[in-house]
């Protein structure tokens, strides 16, 4: 039967549970970190255990800062930790395996409007985002058929490599030349 | 009095000619200078006539180093080789070459700051330093061997702890373009020549002393560690390529290529890179991959291990093992280098049957290495390959060298991308062999004198990127506007300052940039975004004054300018601030003598104005605004018709970049009619001596 002082101990193991995982690049649902507790004896089996550890993370989460709630499109709640996660990759993951277009489409228009700069196409098929090559390819077929992702564009460079830009906040022409300058230009100048 | 640290107290001085080994009092004679650099131009201006040429016997050469290296500061690792350079065209003129490795450290603990070699030595010798015990050694059994044969013999001789700076055929062959190389792979260019002159080999060094420390060791080793946080990756960029866990930034142009899943695949067992978040300091070595940054994924699969400097965490060396180069070429199937070293080979050709980032593009690279950097030949950043595929294409070489000679080459093979066509024209170069190997040889600007052809067509071709003086650009507009074009004004060789580039490709956002060089240069109109450049003013001017003065004191004090200065680094909570005072705080706990960031600058500017007053000298003209401080044509041009100033390219404009200058020359105290320094400047400086001299000279403003 959990003790009072189970739950005490849980309430202290969560957020170091949470940063570790969150280091490792995951993010975790209450049900991920119950699991884990009661596999490794921290906690008991017991009746209304679910939403008994529910209340216990939202109470444990409220305390501690760093810790951090984030719902995805189907109202699943993940948690991850700001002290070994940053918003920016919590955000790719919790768009990874729900809508990849729009998780493309948002990583490209955030590139596009914030350092300035075009991505390689080629880097959605490594972590975190982890697309299939033919994945990436039916999101690119998918996004030039809404006009809701009319805004992303393709660039080549002059080694054949793609690029995507958003127009949003990139015109074609300079999306173009930095591109160029980061697929050939830097490399001829070291 | 307190001990002075930092410094291991001693400059040697050989003469070659007269045999004789004689030392002197570093502090006594060059704390002014600090040393690498400074020490260099100091000696060159007070021992060395104006009008002296490369070859001469009356020239001399600084191997110098700093009171931080050796010391545990990161990136210390650096030497500084001074000299008259011999590709320097059409006047010889005061540059110099840095090397990395083992060697300044070894200098150190040898207990001297500095080697000047003087003079000529009637035979081959090789210079051989065991502490105190100096001796000029019989070098005509090594005289015709390549680097590494001679590296071992000497190793055989002083022991496997000596560290070895040696030239090839090429140094040998008096060939302009060749190197003096340490530690493998960690060369200093343009000067292999100079040491041939001198029938000077190599030099071999070991130390068994260390270097003392000033200040308490835990103030040290606090500073040290603080330092440490600062730190990105190669070139001091500060966000993984890759997104990360940890990091709300990334950006696929930088160095920081580690991830998990990217593996050091030629280790055994193979080596995870893993997250390398920038907190964890024993991660720091395995950010960086050269190899794979410059000639993309295939490469990880060969990559054993970085490599670098003694006590650098960077590893900015890439060890690899490509084992098909063994059976396709019969060369070793391991390698090592960086930048412009690693790409020697690739930048031959045009063009790869499988793409510039194939099997062959590192096989290029393999051949490269194994044949220059045993023979010691030198690719002037690129330009080299630059002329030869341009000569190449357009038919310059066939008209220039004869028939019998041009059929001796396997032209279908480098056209195809054959890295074995390497090995008919490296040697070839080393050994001054046929008009071709000859031309190659001498420099850029040699060459095009010797086949008559006018500087003024390198000058307009934009996929030359030649400058001038017989070099090419180095971090110019491309990287930095019009500070960058500034900066590429003021040297006699490629301008080997990385103080803008560092800032400008350290991945963060563009307005994260602005803030900072808010607060380091005035304003954020200091800062531009590549290719979308701004009209001049006068912050730029003070980010190119800051580029150039930190080169200099890093040069000066064995800090590596690949690296330094730290304007940024990749911690979010100091708001990816760096430390611009960083190199004061070790310089002062080191050696004792305590400055700010603005009286160790100051420093800096004093060895930097050195360098101008020498070239002044020796140019004998105080016009150095339209005689030495040019731009090349290409510069203000577009291949598309873009107009400056709007975004998507790097053209500039040509009063934007007159105003420029004059900001440029405003902020360093410098007549801005001529560029010269005025008299009242040296006198600011601590140089009175050199203002007189130039004085009684005419070459004041």
């Amino acid at each position: 039967m959990e003790t009072q002082n189970q739950a005490d101990l849980a309430s202290l193991a969560i957020p170091d549970f949470i940063q570790k995982r969150s280091e490792a690049g995951e993010l975790v649902t209450a049900e991920d970190i119950l699991d884990a507790f009661l596999k490794m004896g921290a906690l008991t089996e017991k009746e209304n255990q679910r939403a008994d550890f529910e209340a216990l993370l939202k109470k444990t989460v409220k305390q501690n800062e760093e810790l951090k709630r984030i719902v995805d499109g189907k109202a699943v709640a993940y948690y991850y930790s700001t002290r070994t996660m940053t918003d920016a990759y919590a955000a790719i993951l919790i768009r990874r395996g729900q809508d990849e277009a729009l998780l493309m489409a948002e990583t490209v228009r955030d590139n596009s409007r914030r350092y300035p700069r075009p991505v390689p196409v080629r880097m959605f098929e490594f972590s975190p985002y982890s697309l299939t090559t033919e994945g990436i390819s039916s999101c690119l077929d998918n996004m030039a058929d809404q006009e809701q992702y009319h805004d992303i564009q393709q660039t080549i460079t002059s080694i054949g490599t793609v690029f995507l830009f958003s127009t949003a906040y990139l015109e074609p022409d300079y999306a173009n030349f930095l591109a160029e300058w980061i697929d050939v230009g830097q490399a001829r100048s070291p | 009095m307190a001990r002075i640290g930092g410094w291991a107290g001693k400059v040697l001085r050989a003469d070659l000619s007269t045999g004789r080994i004689t030392k002197e009092d570093t502090v006594e004679k060059y704390k002014d200078y600090l040393g690498g650099t400074g020490i260099g131009y100091k000696v060159i201006w007070d021992e060395v006539p104006p009008g002296t040429k490369p070859f001469d016997p009356a020239n001399k050469v600084i191997f110098g180093v700093g009171p931080l290296a050796g010391t545990g500061a990161p990136c210390n690792g650096r030497t500084a080789v001074t000299t008259l350079w011999p590709t320097c065209w059409p006047k010889p003129l005061i540059a110099s070459g840095h090397m990395g490795g083992h060697f300044a450290a070894a200098l150190k603990y040898a207990g001297y700051d500095a080697v000047i070699i003087e003079g000529k030595a009637d035979r081959p010798v090789w210079l051989s330093i065991a502490d105190g015990t100096v001796e000029m050694k019989d070098a005509r059994h090594l005289w015709g061997q390549g680097i590494r044969r001679t590296t071992l013999e000497i190793s055989q001789q002083m022991g496997p702890e000596v560290v070895v700076a040696a030239i090839g055929q090429a140094g040998e062959n008096l060939v302009p373009m060749s190197v003096v190389m340490n530690s493998y792979s960690h060369s200093a260019g343009g000067v292999g020549g100079v040491m041939g002159s001198k029938n000077l080999k190599a030099i071999g060094v070991v130390g068994t002393g260390s270097v003392y420390i000033a200040g308490g060791k835990d103030e040290w080793e606090k500073a040290v560690k603080y330092h440490l946080t600062l730190l990105g990756a190669n070139n001091q960029h500060v966000v993984p390529t890759s997104p990360q866990p940890w990091a709300e930034y990334n950006n696929p142009g930088t160095r920081w290529v580690a991830s998990r899943g990217r593996q050091w695949g030629a280790a055994e067992p193979p080596v995870d890179t893993g997250t390398c978040e920038p907190h964890n300091l024993n991660r720091i070595a395995y950010r960086t991959n050269n190899l794979a940054f410059y000639l993309g994924d295939k490469a990880w699969k060969y990559t054993v291990r970085g490599n670098g400097c003694t006590g650098c965490p960077i590893r900015c060396h890439t060890k690899f093992k490509v084992p098909s180069v063994a059976t396709k070429y019969g060369i070793p199937e391991g390698g090592q280098n960086t930048c412009a070293g690693l790409l020697l080979g690739t930048w031959f050709y045009k063009s790869f049957p499988d793409g510039p980032q194939g099997e062959t593009a590192i096989e290029a690279a393999m051949v490269g290495m194994h044949l220059a950097d045993d023979l010691g030949i030198w690719c002037n950043y690129g330009q080299l390959e630059r002329d030869f595929i341009k000569m190449h294409y357009e038919g310059i070489i066939r008209n220039k060298i004869p028939e019998d000679e041009f059929k001796i080459f396997s032209w279908d093979k480098y056209e195809k991308g054959d890295p074995s066509f390497l090995f008919q024209i490296l040697p070839r170069i080393a050994y001054k062999q046929g008009e071709l190997g000859t031309a190659l040889g001498l420099g850029t600007g040699y060459m095009l004198e010797r086949w008559g052809i006018p500087e003024a067509e390198w000058k307009k071709d934009p996929n030359l990127v030649y400058w001038k003086l017989g070099h090419p650009k180095h971090h110019a507009n491309e990287d930095a506007g019009q500070s960058g074009v500034i900066i590429n004004t003021i040297y006699n060789r490629d301008t080997q300052c990385h103080s803008q580039v560092n800032f400008t490709r350290n991945g963060l956002p563009i307005d994260v940039q602005k803030r900072l060089g808010a607060e380091l240069w005035g304003s954020e109109d200091a800062i531009d975004a590549i290719g979308a450049y701004t009209p001049m003013n006068v912050h730029k001017a003070k980010w190119a004054k800051w580029a150039l003065v930190r080169k200099e004191l890093h040069d000066s004090l064995s800090i590596c300018n690949w690296m330094g200065p730290w304007a940024a680094s990749p911690l979010k909570e100091r708001g990816y601030r760096g430390d611009d005072s960083i190199e004061s705080l070790l310089y002062s706990i080191a050696t004792g003598d305590k400055k700010s960031r603005e009286e160790l600058d100051q420093l800096g500017e004093r060895i930097f104005l050195l360098h101008r007053a020498l070239t002044i000298r020796d140019m004998v003209t105080r016009e150095m605004r339209t005689k030495h401080d040019t731009v090349p044509d290409w510069v203000f041009e577009d291949k598309s018709g873009k107009a400056p100033f709007t975004k998507g390219t790097i053209r500039m404009d040509h009063a934007d970049i007159e105003k420029g200058m004059e900001m440029f020359y405003r902020e360093c105290g410098w007549d801005e009619t001529t560029g010269a320094p005025s008299a009242d400047t040296y006198e600011k400086l601590g140089l009175g001596y050199v203002a007189e001299e130039l004085g009684k000279k005419g070459l004041l403003p």
